[in-house]
């Protein structure tokens, strides 16, 4: 495949008695070069937007204070991550509006605020996040400029945050609105804020180039000019990578006026069996180390998770396929996976690559499974899942009464 | 009262092959207006080419009747659909998220919605009617759903984890009937995206920073150690209460901390 020359602008002319520095990549990227209102506290900034290091310039600093001399290993990221970018005058704002589900920043957000932090340095401008006021992120460090406080509603109305989105779009005009893809979060609300400004959007931005976006659709993919709303496919872009900006808190927006029409009821309890594998939320595995497949059903009713097991378990039927944790499988992501008797064939360690926390019982100290888990019980299955129902149901009872 | 129900259907594209089929998402729509209302207050409409054979594939589902807004391909079908729901006083639209043919910017249902003065819930797997009031169930991520309550009239979008569309049968396809409207075509929207073969994309690794190229080579391809708790043949009761403590304190579970 040949590569395409996206567009090329001419180098910004060095400043008198230095030598420009050029930069290929950012050059066939159509980047341009940092803004004229970048610094670190004085420090040049290299075209990518990291801070340029003058380790000579350092060491006879260090020479001149008479400090000892530092050995050569000693990282200098402590250092680096000290400095501050501040961006005072941006030629123009980008917005970054997470989801802040659970009240956090997912990795999903990080991938959103990474995209508005790219498009920001490739026009010289300057991010700002729409943030609910009782969040204590600390933004500084996700490469954010400016932070947008906003009161929001405890509970689910994505009208009311439409109308904050459209309200902070008011008050700081930015050129680029970046939304998380997805379909009850950001891609709701963004859509709804596209449908009232009637502005073209970018759907499921797979990938952003110098100055276009890739849109994913069927066995299709779309490249068009940044639209003003851009939809960040999970993964699409890498977060920011630790480098602290200013992270200024700017005046909350006015209340905004709700509007009717939504009223939340909350969390519905489900059956955990009806959910589908890669659905779930929490998940009790079972391998070939588990013959008690009764206390196996009981464990899994007892603390309300779905059933995944190994190949060897589907295979000898005491699961159905649809089962089966693994390459072979289904490749599941739940918040937490407890195997019995799982040894952790690659395979299945595939299958679980993306769970956040992992907890094995296993009678093998050394199995890759026990290697990956987040808590290892060296112990055999048939003894651990009666005595784990037992103390349940006894937790559960003396709280009851 | 007369409870009218419409359902917006598109012609949807094999994921393998590529030819045209009825829409899932669409099919599951229809499928929870099936549920929902009497067949007479049902209308289901597709704006586009009345000839399309997929069409009949809704028809199958059990409906009488499908009506089509005739367009040319390509254009934007908002003004031709906003025009024509707006006289049918409907209580509820239902419609797939985004359409399976082209881009899918899924912008549809909300530029509806705002024409209409509907109130929008997206992503929902079932309805309950109950006046004028609906209880609606959102699908959230991670297999959990949410409980809301929604005024008439309002537009529901529907995807993957609606229930399953019956099957089409073929007799009631060739049976139903297709009633065509001739309406104004909709604007052509302007040209703005390249189109390319897409590619697929691997997903992220975590890529080690740091240590030598053998660490980085080893943190790539071994099992990375989590660096967790270990506990060696612990009683079974030692085991349990581990095993316990951390799904509560991890918030995995509730109602099962030590009192």
């Amino acid at each position: 495949m040949t590569r395409r020359r996206i567009s090329w602008q001419p180098p910004p002319p060095a400043a008198p008695g230095t030598r420009l520095r050029r930069d290929p990549r950012a050059e066939l990227e159509g980047r341009p070069a940092p803004a004229s209102g970048s610094s670190v506290l004085g420090e040049p900034i290299a075209p990518a937007g990291r801070v340029r290091r003058d380790p000579r310039a350092e060491r006879q600093e260090r020479g001149q204070s008479g400090a000892p001399a530092v050995h050569a290993t000693e990282p200098a990221t402590p250092a680096l991550a000290e400095r501050i970018t501040v961006v005072a005058d941006p030629a123009c704002w980008v917005l970054a509006v997470p989801d802040f589900g659970d009240g956090r920043l997912g990795s999903h957000d990080r991938d959103v605020l990474g995209a508005a932090r790219l498009i920001a340095d490739r026009l010289g401008g300057a991010t700002v996040v729409l943030a609910p006021r009782a969040c204590h992120e600390d933004f500084a460090a996700l490469g954010t400029d400016r932070v947008q406080p906003v009161t929001l509603p405890a509970t689910y109305d994505p009208e009311w945050q439409a109308r904050a989105v459209l309200a902070a779009i008011d008050k700081l005009k930015p050129v680029h609105i970046v939304f998380p893809e997805n379909l009850t979060g950001g891609g709701d609300v963004g859509r709804r804020v596209a449908a009232e400004l009637a502005l073209p959007i970018a759907p499921r931005v797979v990938r952003l180039t110098g100055a276009e976006a890739l849109s994913a659709a069927g066995s299709n993919e779309y490249i068009r000019p940044w639209p003003r709303l851009l939809f960040i496919a999970a993964e699409a872009v890498e977060p920011p990578n630790g480098a602290r900006r200013e992270a200024r808190v700017l005046e909350e927006l006015a209340p905004i006026t709700a509007p009717a029409g939504f009223e939340d009821h909350g969390l519905v309890a489900i059956d955990p069996a009806s959910v589908p594998l890669t659905e779930a939320d929490f998940i009790v595995s079972a391998g070939n180390g588990v013959t008690d497949f009764a206390a196996f059903h009981a464990v899994a009713a007892t603390l309300g998770a779905a059933e995944g097991a190994s190949r060897v378990v589907c295979d000898a039927g005491h699961l159905p396929r649809a089962r089966q944790v693994g390459a072979s499988g289904t490749l599941v992501e739940p918040r937490c996976y407890l195997a019995f008797g799982i040894a952790g064939a690659v395979q299945h360690l595939q299958g679980i690559a993306h769970c956040e926390r992992v907890i094995a019982v296993n009678t093998d100290l050394h199995s890759d499974m026990v290697k990956r888990a987040d808590l290892a019980i060296i112990a055999d299955a048939q003894a651990v899942m009666p005595a784990l129902i037992r103390l349940a149901e006894r937790r559960r009872s003396s709280r009851a009464v | 009262m007369r409870f009218d129900v419409a359902v917006l259907v598109s012609v949807g594209r094999h994921p393998v092959s590529g030819r045209p089929q009825r829409a899932d998402a669409d099919a599951r729509a229809l499928e929870l207006a099936l549920r929902l209302t009497q067949r007479d207050a049902l209308h289901v409409i597709h704006a586009g080419d009345p000839a399309d054979l997929s069409l009949r594939d809704y028809l199958g589902m059990g409906v009488p009747a499908l009506t089509v807004l005739r367009q040319p391909p390509g254009v934007n079908v908002l003004e031709p659909l906003a025009s024509y729901l707006a006289q049918l006083r409907l209580a509820l639209v239902l419609t797939g998220t985004q359409t399976e043919q082209g881009e899918g910017s899924g912008l549809l249902p909300y530029a509806l919605a705002r024409r209409l003065g509907a109130v929008l819930v997206a992503a929902v797997t079932g309805v309950e009617v109950i006046g004028t009031q609906m209880d609606v169930l959102q699908a959230l991520p991670r297999g959990r759903r949410r409980r809301l309550s929604v005024t008439a009239p309002c537009v529901l979008t529907v995807e993957r984890s609606a229930p399953v569309a019956r099957q089409s049968a073929y007799a009631r396809a060739r049976r139903g009937t297709i009633e065509v409207l001739d309406v104004p075509a909709g604007p052509a929207p302007p040209p703005s995206a390249r189109v390319q073969p897409a590619r697929p994309r691997p997903r992220r690794l975590r890529v080690a920073t740091g240590g030598s190229a053998t660490d980085r080579l080893r943190a790539l391809t071994e099992t990375q150690s989590a660096g967790g708790r270990q506990l060696v043949h612990p009683s079974p009761d030692e085991a349990a209460a581990a095993i316990l403590n951390y799904l509560v304190t991890e918030r995995i579970v509730t109602g099962l901390d030590e009192s």
